[in-house]
């Protein structure tokens, strides 16, 4: 009971989210008579504020004290979530405030939405954390049953309705696989905690039967990372959900996966080899296994995202390239991999959700998510279209923009651990995924517009968000150093156990 | 002479929860179906009692029979009435279906024979609720705690969604 | 006395009847059903580990925390079901697919 007391006191963020998910739920329940403005406005105000409390706690925590495990060994409170949460309350941020300019959320009681998303911020940082195997499978699916919920949110929408389904009951098989995969390997090792894991393989050897079980768990963790092939609900999902809650689930939920990727196969899969190396355990070679599953993710994701003629489809695609990019960093079995995943994933946050802030905003005017509806934006909206330039210059990793600092880290690791071939794959994957951002960008300055053309207005909070999106694109080569050292926090992973 | 007893029950149990699972996967009636996997529930909870796992045994009698099945007759019933007889649940690529699943089947039978699971029966841990209690308070407190806020959020998610909305 | 194999061998049967279920039946409350034979054989496979290979009641634990989460999953899946029905008046997936994969 003294260890769960202890623990509260670095538990601080998620405590915030908790107490913000209660006022939360109660104040919905006291405003269910008061007009939807007001009674939306006090709760997304409340909603702010816990993000805002978890964030700045979470920034605090950030490389303060020692790394440490939690509530009698089920969660690792070190750098590796330290560098993550910050992540995952910034994304709920700016889907906090997205949510209220999107138009398909107008006139839309926001209560459960807002609940889920505090909900489902502190249940990422609960995977970003996890070492116990009871844990790893809890928090991933707090993660999803609150994102089925939020991408059926319009349940009068048939699209929405759909997508949840597809949603639920794909992403149910995935993690069904996932428990079964790690029933045997419970049984395999006879502990549920990750650094007992390690020690049982690292004493005998399973080989191919481990292999196999890796598998159905990289079923579980490939779903929420959207890796192919386990991708084949993202798409639909992604366009058939509310656009706020598809920029949520391009990162968050990613991002979390990746965290729980490089616990799994990192610390309880491997074992520390010296200078910041790891050596695989148990005789399975998963590394081959995430290999593969790198180049078929990029490769699927990049030419599949070729053929797309629906802005929210190809983004959905961009992102399984983008996880497929990730994935090569997490071959890398060293300290750097795990350090270029987390750069790559705070910078992707700010792109990728800045593409989704202007796919939002011209859908408030076209009322379409169609990539032709986008012909003439120049010259309706020169600001919106120099925005989504540098958030598409900066996902092709074009330089100056941060996208090619997070390419770099990643490329640079890829080689320096001397997988030469697979760099070469993702260059030629990155040179592909520039024919389709290029594209939009052609429809919305070259094409002329041919219908009506009613002007683009926004508010100041749109100019703020795009301000606030667009300011790290372009200003990341500026900040390389300290990205480098919030990033470092990131490899005291390999070094608490 | 009791433990073959015993055995004859358990392999009995087995032959129901393994021909009422394929029953759920084949059968074309969705009420039967439902039915059926009542039967597969309740035969694995026999399993839990030969394992010693008294409360997983009650728990899974509740849960699943008293709560996720009436929940998915609920399902069929409201979704398709009986007088509407588009009870379809025309089963396709049966073929390709049976050859994966017997893949699975082969792969997990063959894992379980080469692996050394080191297994030495522990003994029946008599009574069980008093320690997975302390457990649930003690060492696994933390998911005990997030298991009651996916409960929670899952509640309210689930009345959210079928609750009328006044704009539609 | 029953041995781990046996069990082993029942839910590594009921897990490939799952799968089986998961990949040829089109009708959403039957994929939901296939679903829950999985969570079972996986819970199985818990509880006879907890017994026969840790000897604490670590895998209980975790079986029990999968109970709960299989009722959530199953609660929200049949409002999902309830609200598209409503919609659509019809539950097979073969015609929720306006959305095409």
């Amino acid at each position: 009971m003294s260890d769960a007391l202890q623990s509260l006191s670095r538990f601080l963020p998620e405590l915030i989210l908790m107490a913000a998910l209660a006022v939360v739920i109660v104040a919905d329940l006291l405003t269910q008579r008061r007009p939807l403005k007001s009674s939306t406005d006090l709760l997304t105000g409340i909603t702010l504020v816990g993000l805002l409390g978890a964030l700045v706690t979470s920034w605090q925590a950030l490389g303060a004290g020692e790394a440490q495990s939690l509530f009698a060994s089920m969660l690792a409170d070190d750098g590796l979530l330290g560098v993550f949460r910050p992540i995952f309350c910034l994304t709920s941020i700016v889907v906090l405030l997205l949510s209220m300019r999107s138009k398909e959320l107008e006139g839309v009681r926001l209560g459960e939405m807002l609940a889920l998303l505090l909900t489902v911020t502190a249940a990422l940082m609960w995977m970003a954390g996890s070492i116990n195997l009871v844990m790893i499978y809890l928090s991933l699916e707090t993660v999803s049953v609150a994102s089925y919920i939020m991408v059926g949110y319009l349940s009068s929408d048939r699209l929405s309705n759909e997508a949840s389904l597809k949603y639920i009951l794909f992403g149910a098989v995935s993690t069904g696989a996932m428990l079964f995969g790690l029933s045997l390997l419970y049984g395999m090792t006879a502990t549920l905690d990750l650094y007992g894991v390690r020690a049982a393989l690292a004493e005998g050897a399973f080989g191919p039967g481990l292999l196999f079980v890796l598998v159905l768990i990289a079923a579980g963790i490939g779903f929420k990372i959207a890796a192919a092939p386990f991708h084949f609900w993202c798409p639909d999902v992604y366009t058939g959900a509310p656009t706020p809650v598809t920029a949520f689930l391009s990162v968050g939920p990613k991002a979390a996966g990746f965290a729980i990727l490089i616990r799994f196969f990192y610390l309880g899969l491997a074992e520390p080899a010296g200078g910041g190396a790891i050596a695989p355990v148990g005789g399975a070679d998963w590394q081959m296994l995430l290999m593969m599953l790198a180049v078929i993710t990029m490769t699927l994701g990049n030419v599949a995202a070729l053929l797309q003629t629906n802005v929210k489809r190809l983004l959905a695609y961009s992102s399984i390239a983008h996880a497929g990019t990730m994935l090569m960093a997490a071959c890398v079995l060293s300290v750097e991999g795990v350090q270029a995943i987390a750069a790559y994933l705070a910078i992707y946050l700010f792109m990728n959700l800045g593409a989704f802030t202007v796919v939002i905003l011209a859908h408030r005017v076209t009322g379409s998510f169609e990539i032709d509806s986008y012909a003439g934006f120049w010259k309706r909206s020169p600001l919106l279209t120099v925005a989504m330039g540098i958030f598409l210059f900066s996902l092709m990793g074009i330089p100056p923009f941060a996208g090619f600092l997070a390419k770099w880290y990643v490329f640079a690791a890829v080689i320096n651990a001397g997988l030469g071939w697979l760099a070469v794959v993702g260059v030629l994957n990155a040179a592909v995924a520039a024919f389709y951002y290029v594209k939009i960008l052609r429809v919305m300055v070259i094409d002329e517009e041919t219908g009506p053309t009613p002007a683009l207005a926004f508010s100041r909070l749109d100019l703020g968000l795009l301000v606030l999106l667009v300011v790290p694109n372009v200003l990341g080569l500026l900040f390389w150093g300290s990205l480098d050292r919030v990033t470092e926090y990131s490899q005291t992973l390999l070094e608490l156990g | 002479m009791e433990s073959m007893g015993s055995a004859a029950i358990f392999y009995a149990t087995a032959a129901v929860v393994l021909g009422s699972a394929l029953y759920v996967v084949v059968g074309r009636n969705l009420v039967h179906s439902a039915f059926a996997l009542v039967a597969a529930f309740f035969g694995v909870a026999v399993f839990y009692v030969y394992l010693g796992a008294d409360f997983l045994a009650g728990a899974q009698v509740l849960i699943y029979v008293g709560g996720i099945l009436t929940l998915l007759l609920f399902g069929v019933m409201l979704t398709n009435r009986i007088y509407n007889l588009n009870l379809r649940s025309g089963a396709i690529q049966v073929v390709p279906g049976a050859l994966s699943a017997g893949l699975v089947f082969a792969l997990l039978v063959w894992i379980i024979q080469s692996v050394d699971w080191g297994a030495m029966d522990s003994g029946d841990p008599g009574p069980t609720s008093e320690s997975i209690g302390r457990l649930l308070v003690g060492d696994y407190l933390l998911p005990f705690e997030i298991a009651s806020v996916l409960l929670l959020i899952a509640l309210m998610g689930a009345a959210m969604l079928v609750r009328r909305r006044g704009s539609s | 006395m029953i041995p781990l194999e046996h069990y082993l061998y029942i839910s590594a049967a009921l897990f490939s009847l799952g799968v089986f279920g998961v990949l040829t039946r089109r009708n959403a409350v039957n994929v939901l059903m296939s679903i829950e034979l999985i969570f079972n054989s996986a819970n199985i496979n818990l509880v006879a580990f907890s017994r026969f290979v840790e000897g604490a009641l670590g895998g209980q634990v975790f079986a029990l925390l999968v109970i709960v989460i299989a009722a959530c999953e199953a609660a929200v899946a049949l409002a999902i079901v309830m609200s598209l029905y409503r919609v659509m008046k019809n539950v097979n997936l073969d015609e929720a697919a306006e959305l095409k994969g």
